[in-house]
């Protein structure tokens, strides 16, 4: 069986495009709130709190903090969206109007995928546009910029699948996001350097994961990193690589899919 | 890939499908074959293994062991191809509820790999024929049971499938709409779509099915054609009721095997010929009974399935 083939393009773009109708259907839930709570973020901490503090990696603290509410969002909005679109359709059966079409498991996975990193550009952009006019801050270096959210939100569309496969009631779904996601990146960078932290929070860093996400995507703005570019892309690389490659796994045997 | 247009292809064959669930098996090796063309009925009671067999067909179910072709084409090895022919109207609805349900089947098609004015044109036509034009921009939910039923034949129809597999389509339907129903998978099957159906209502696969197969515990009980299942299993009882009470039997009546309760008015004749019935009649008349009221009845289908179920 060519679980693995692309050979239908027509039904991959449909895929792509109801999920993006989907995204739009719930824009209040999905697009909105990050923009606003981060718009709030930049206000509250970035220019109230962050005007006591000093230059970080050589900016203002509310434009360090800009890439790393990015990156919580393209996180929490990546798993959102195929978790709940995978779990929904399980939960509905109309998951099953691609179990009998014509598509493969890797046209399915990637379908979801491209959307969550549709959604998660789109997303990026709005927030961009809102550090771009509350603290006056880009992207030095757009192709890694692009290439970050790319890659972190295959990642998380990837992880996204796999909970929407395995959850058995909508909380599941929320344990991830709950316990390991939020706790993840807010320890992982987004508020603070590194340098900033004592000897042992510093070593325990160094097994988040969300840590090399926000200091690649953060040296996309900084050019300034805590630890070397090339090391955090590839441990996000292999990290997106087994993801996708767990869900297309578990797509191709039909898990909880094809009973 | 033109092995699917050879006639004598059959439009599905089954062979010894074996569906396991743990400990229990829900199909037991069973093996059939539906000509291109046919109105296949797939009857037997609930939990029998029919929409086991149907998710297995379409890919919803993964096969134990046992192989299905649909037109030729392997469901397992040549899947695309396979699923290209089928379309299903499953038993519950698996609409998505983010569309509007013209959208439902343009998404449905593009799932299929159609697309463009003609695909649109379809949709609308679909719509039409099945009475929902004017709830095109609505989403399921806003449906009448009867409408979500139309729409799931509309969608199973999108992609204009050579098979048409339709799992219980008139469950929780009114008896108008059931008509019309009929009607439609009529036609369609007179236009050259093969369609298998599966049923509660046996009067339905009477009504419809040229070949019948009856699934009971995951095996095949029996498979006919439908006048001949009817006519190996049936009985036919005539019975006539005459003027006056019945006394006791004159032998000439004892010997055509009619029974009656003493002191009543009826007689009954089981499994008369259609030919023999004017005989038996001017044999009551020679007797001297005046006929007040004749019946013929024909055992139905419901009767050769309960029969077959029961054993």
């Amino acid at each position: 069986m060519d679980v693995w083939g692309f050979r239908n393009p027509v039904g991959l773009a449909t895929l792509i495009k109801r999920e993006l109708v989907r995204t739009y259907k719930v824009i209040n839930q999905v697009v909105w709130p990050p923009v606003i709570t981060t718009i709030l973020y930049v206000l509250v901490f970035g220019l109230g709190l962050g005007s006591r503090v000093q230059n970080v990696q050589g900016v203002s603290y509310a434009a360090y903090l800009i890439p790393g509410l990015i990156m919580l969002q393209v996180i929490d909005q990546t798993y959102g969206e195929s978790s709940s679109s995978v779990f929904q359709g399980r939960f509905m059966s109309s998951i099953q109007e691609l179990l009998v079409s014509p598509l493969s498991a890797a046209e399915i996975v990637t379908g979801f995928i491209l959307a969550a990193v549709l959604r998660a550009l789109a997303i990026a952009l709005l927030i961009l546009a809102v550090g771009f006019v509350m603290v006056h801050t880009l992207p030095q270096n757009w192709f890694l910029y692009f290439g970050m959210t790319v890659l972190v939100s295959a990642l998380f569309g990837g992880i996204g699948i796999i909970f929407g496969l395995l959850a058995e009631k909508f909380d599941h779904i929320a344990v991830f996001t709950t316990f390991v996601i939020t706790p993840l990146v807010f320890v992982g960078g987004v508020f603070t350097s590194m340098q900033f932290l004592p000897p042992l929070v510093r070593r325990l860093s160094l097994f988040n994961p969300m840590f090399y996400m926000i200091d690649a995507f953060r040296y996309a703005f900084t050019g300034r990193s805590d630890v070397p570019l090339g090391l955090s892309v590839g441990i996000v690389a292999v990290l997106a690589a087994l993801a996708v490659g767990t869900a297309l796994r578990m797509t191709a045997v039909g898990y909880k899919l094809r009973v | 890939m033109n092995v699917s247009r050879n006639a004598s292809v059959p439009a599905l064959r089954v062979a010894n499908l074996r569906k396991r669930y743990g400990s229990f098996t829900a199909v037991d090796g069973i093996s059939l074959e539906v000509e291109q063309g046919d109105f296949f009925g797939f009857l037997g009671p609930n939990g029998a293994g029919k929409t086991t067999t149907i998710n297995a067909i379409v890919g919803l179910a993964t096969l134990t062991s046992g192989s299905i072709e649909i037109f030729g084409h392997d469901s397992v090895r040549d899947w695309r191809e396979a699923r290209r022919c089928v379309g299903l109207a499953p038993q519950e609805y698996n609409f998505d509820r983010y569309l509007s349900i013209r959208d439902v089947l343009i998404y449905q098609a593009g799932y299929y790999g159609l697309r463009g004015p003609a695909v649109r044109a379809r949709a609308d036509q679909l719509l039409e024929r099945f009475g929902l034009t004017s709830k095109s921009k609505e989403t399921f939910m806003r449906l009448s049971g009867g409408m979500k039923r139309r729409l799931s034949l509309a969608r199973a129809l999108i992609h204009e499938p050579r098979l048409l597999i339709l799992d219980e389509p008139t469950a929780g339907v009114d008896v108008e709409l059931r008509i019309e129903l009929w009607a439609l998978l009529r036609e369609l099957n007179a236009a050259g779509t093969t369609i298998i159906l599966t049923t509660h209502y046996l009067e339905e696969a009477e009504a419809l099915c040229r070949n019948i197969a009856i699934i009971e515990s995951g095996r095949i009980a029996a498979m006919e054609s439908t006048a001949k299942l009817l006519a190996r299993r049936g009985q036919t009882t005539l019975s006539v009721t005459v003027e006056r009470p019945i006394g006791t039997l004159p032998p000439a009546l004892a010997a055509l095997g009619a029974h009656f309760e003493a002191g009543g008015r009826s007689l009954h004749f089981e499994n008369v010929a259609p030919a023999h019935v004017a005989r038996t009649l001017s044999e009551l008349e020679a007797q001297g009974y005046s006929i007040e009221n004749v019946d013929f009845h024909r055992s139905s289908l419901q009767d050769v399935f309960l029969d077959l179920v029961k054993r």
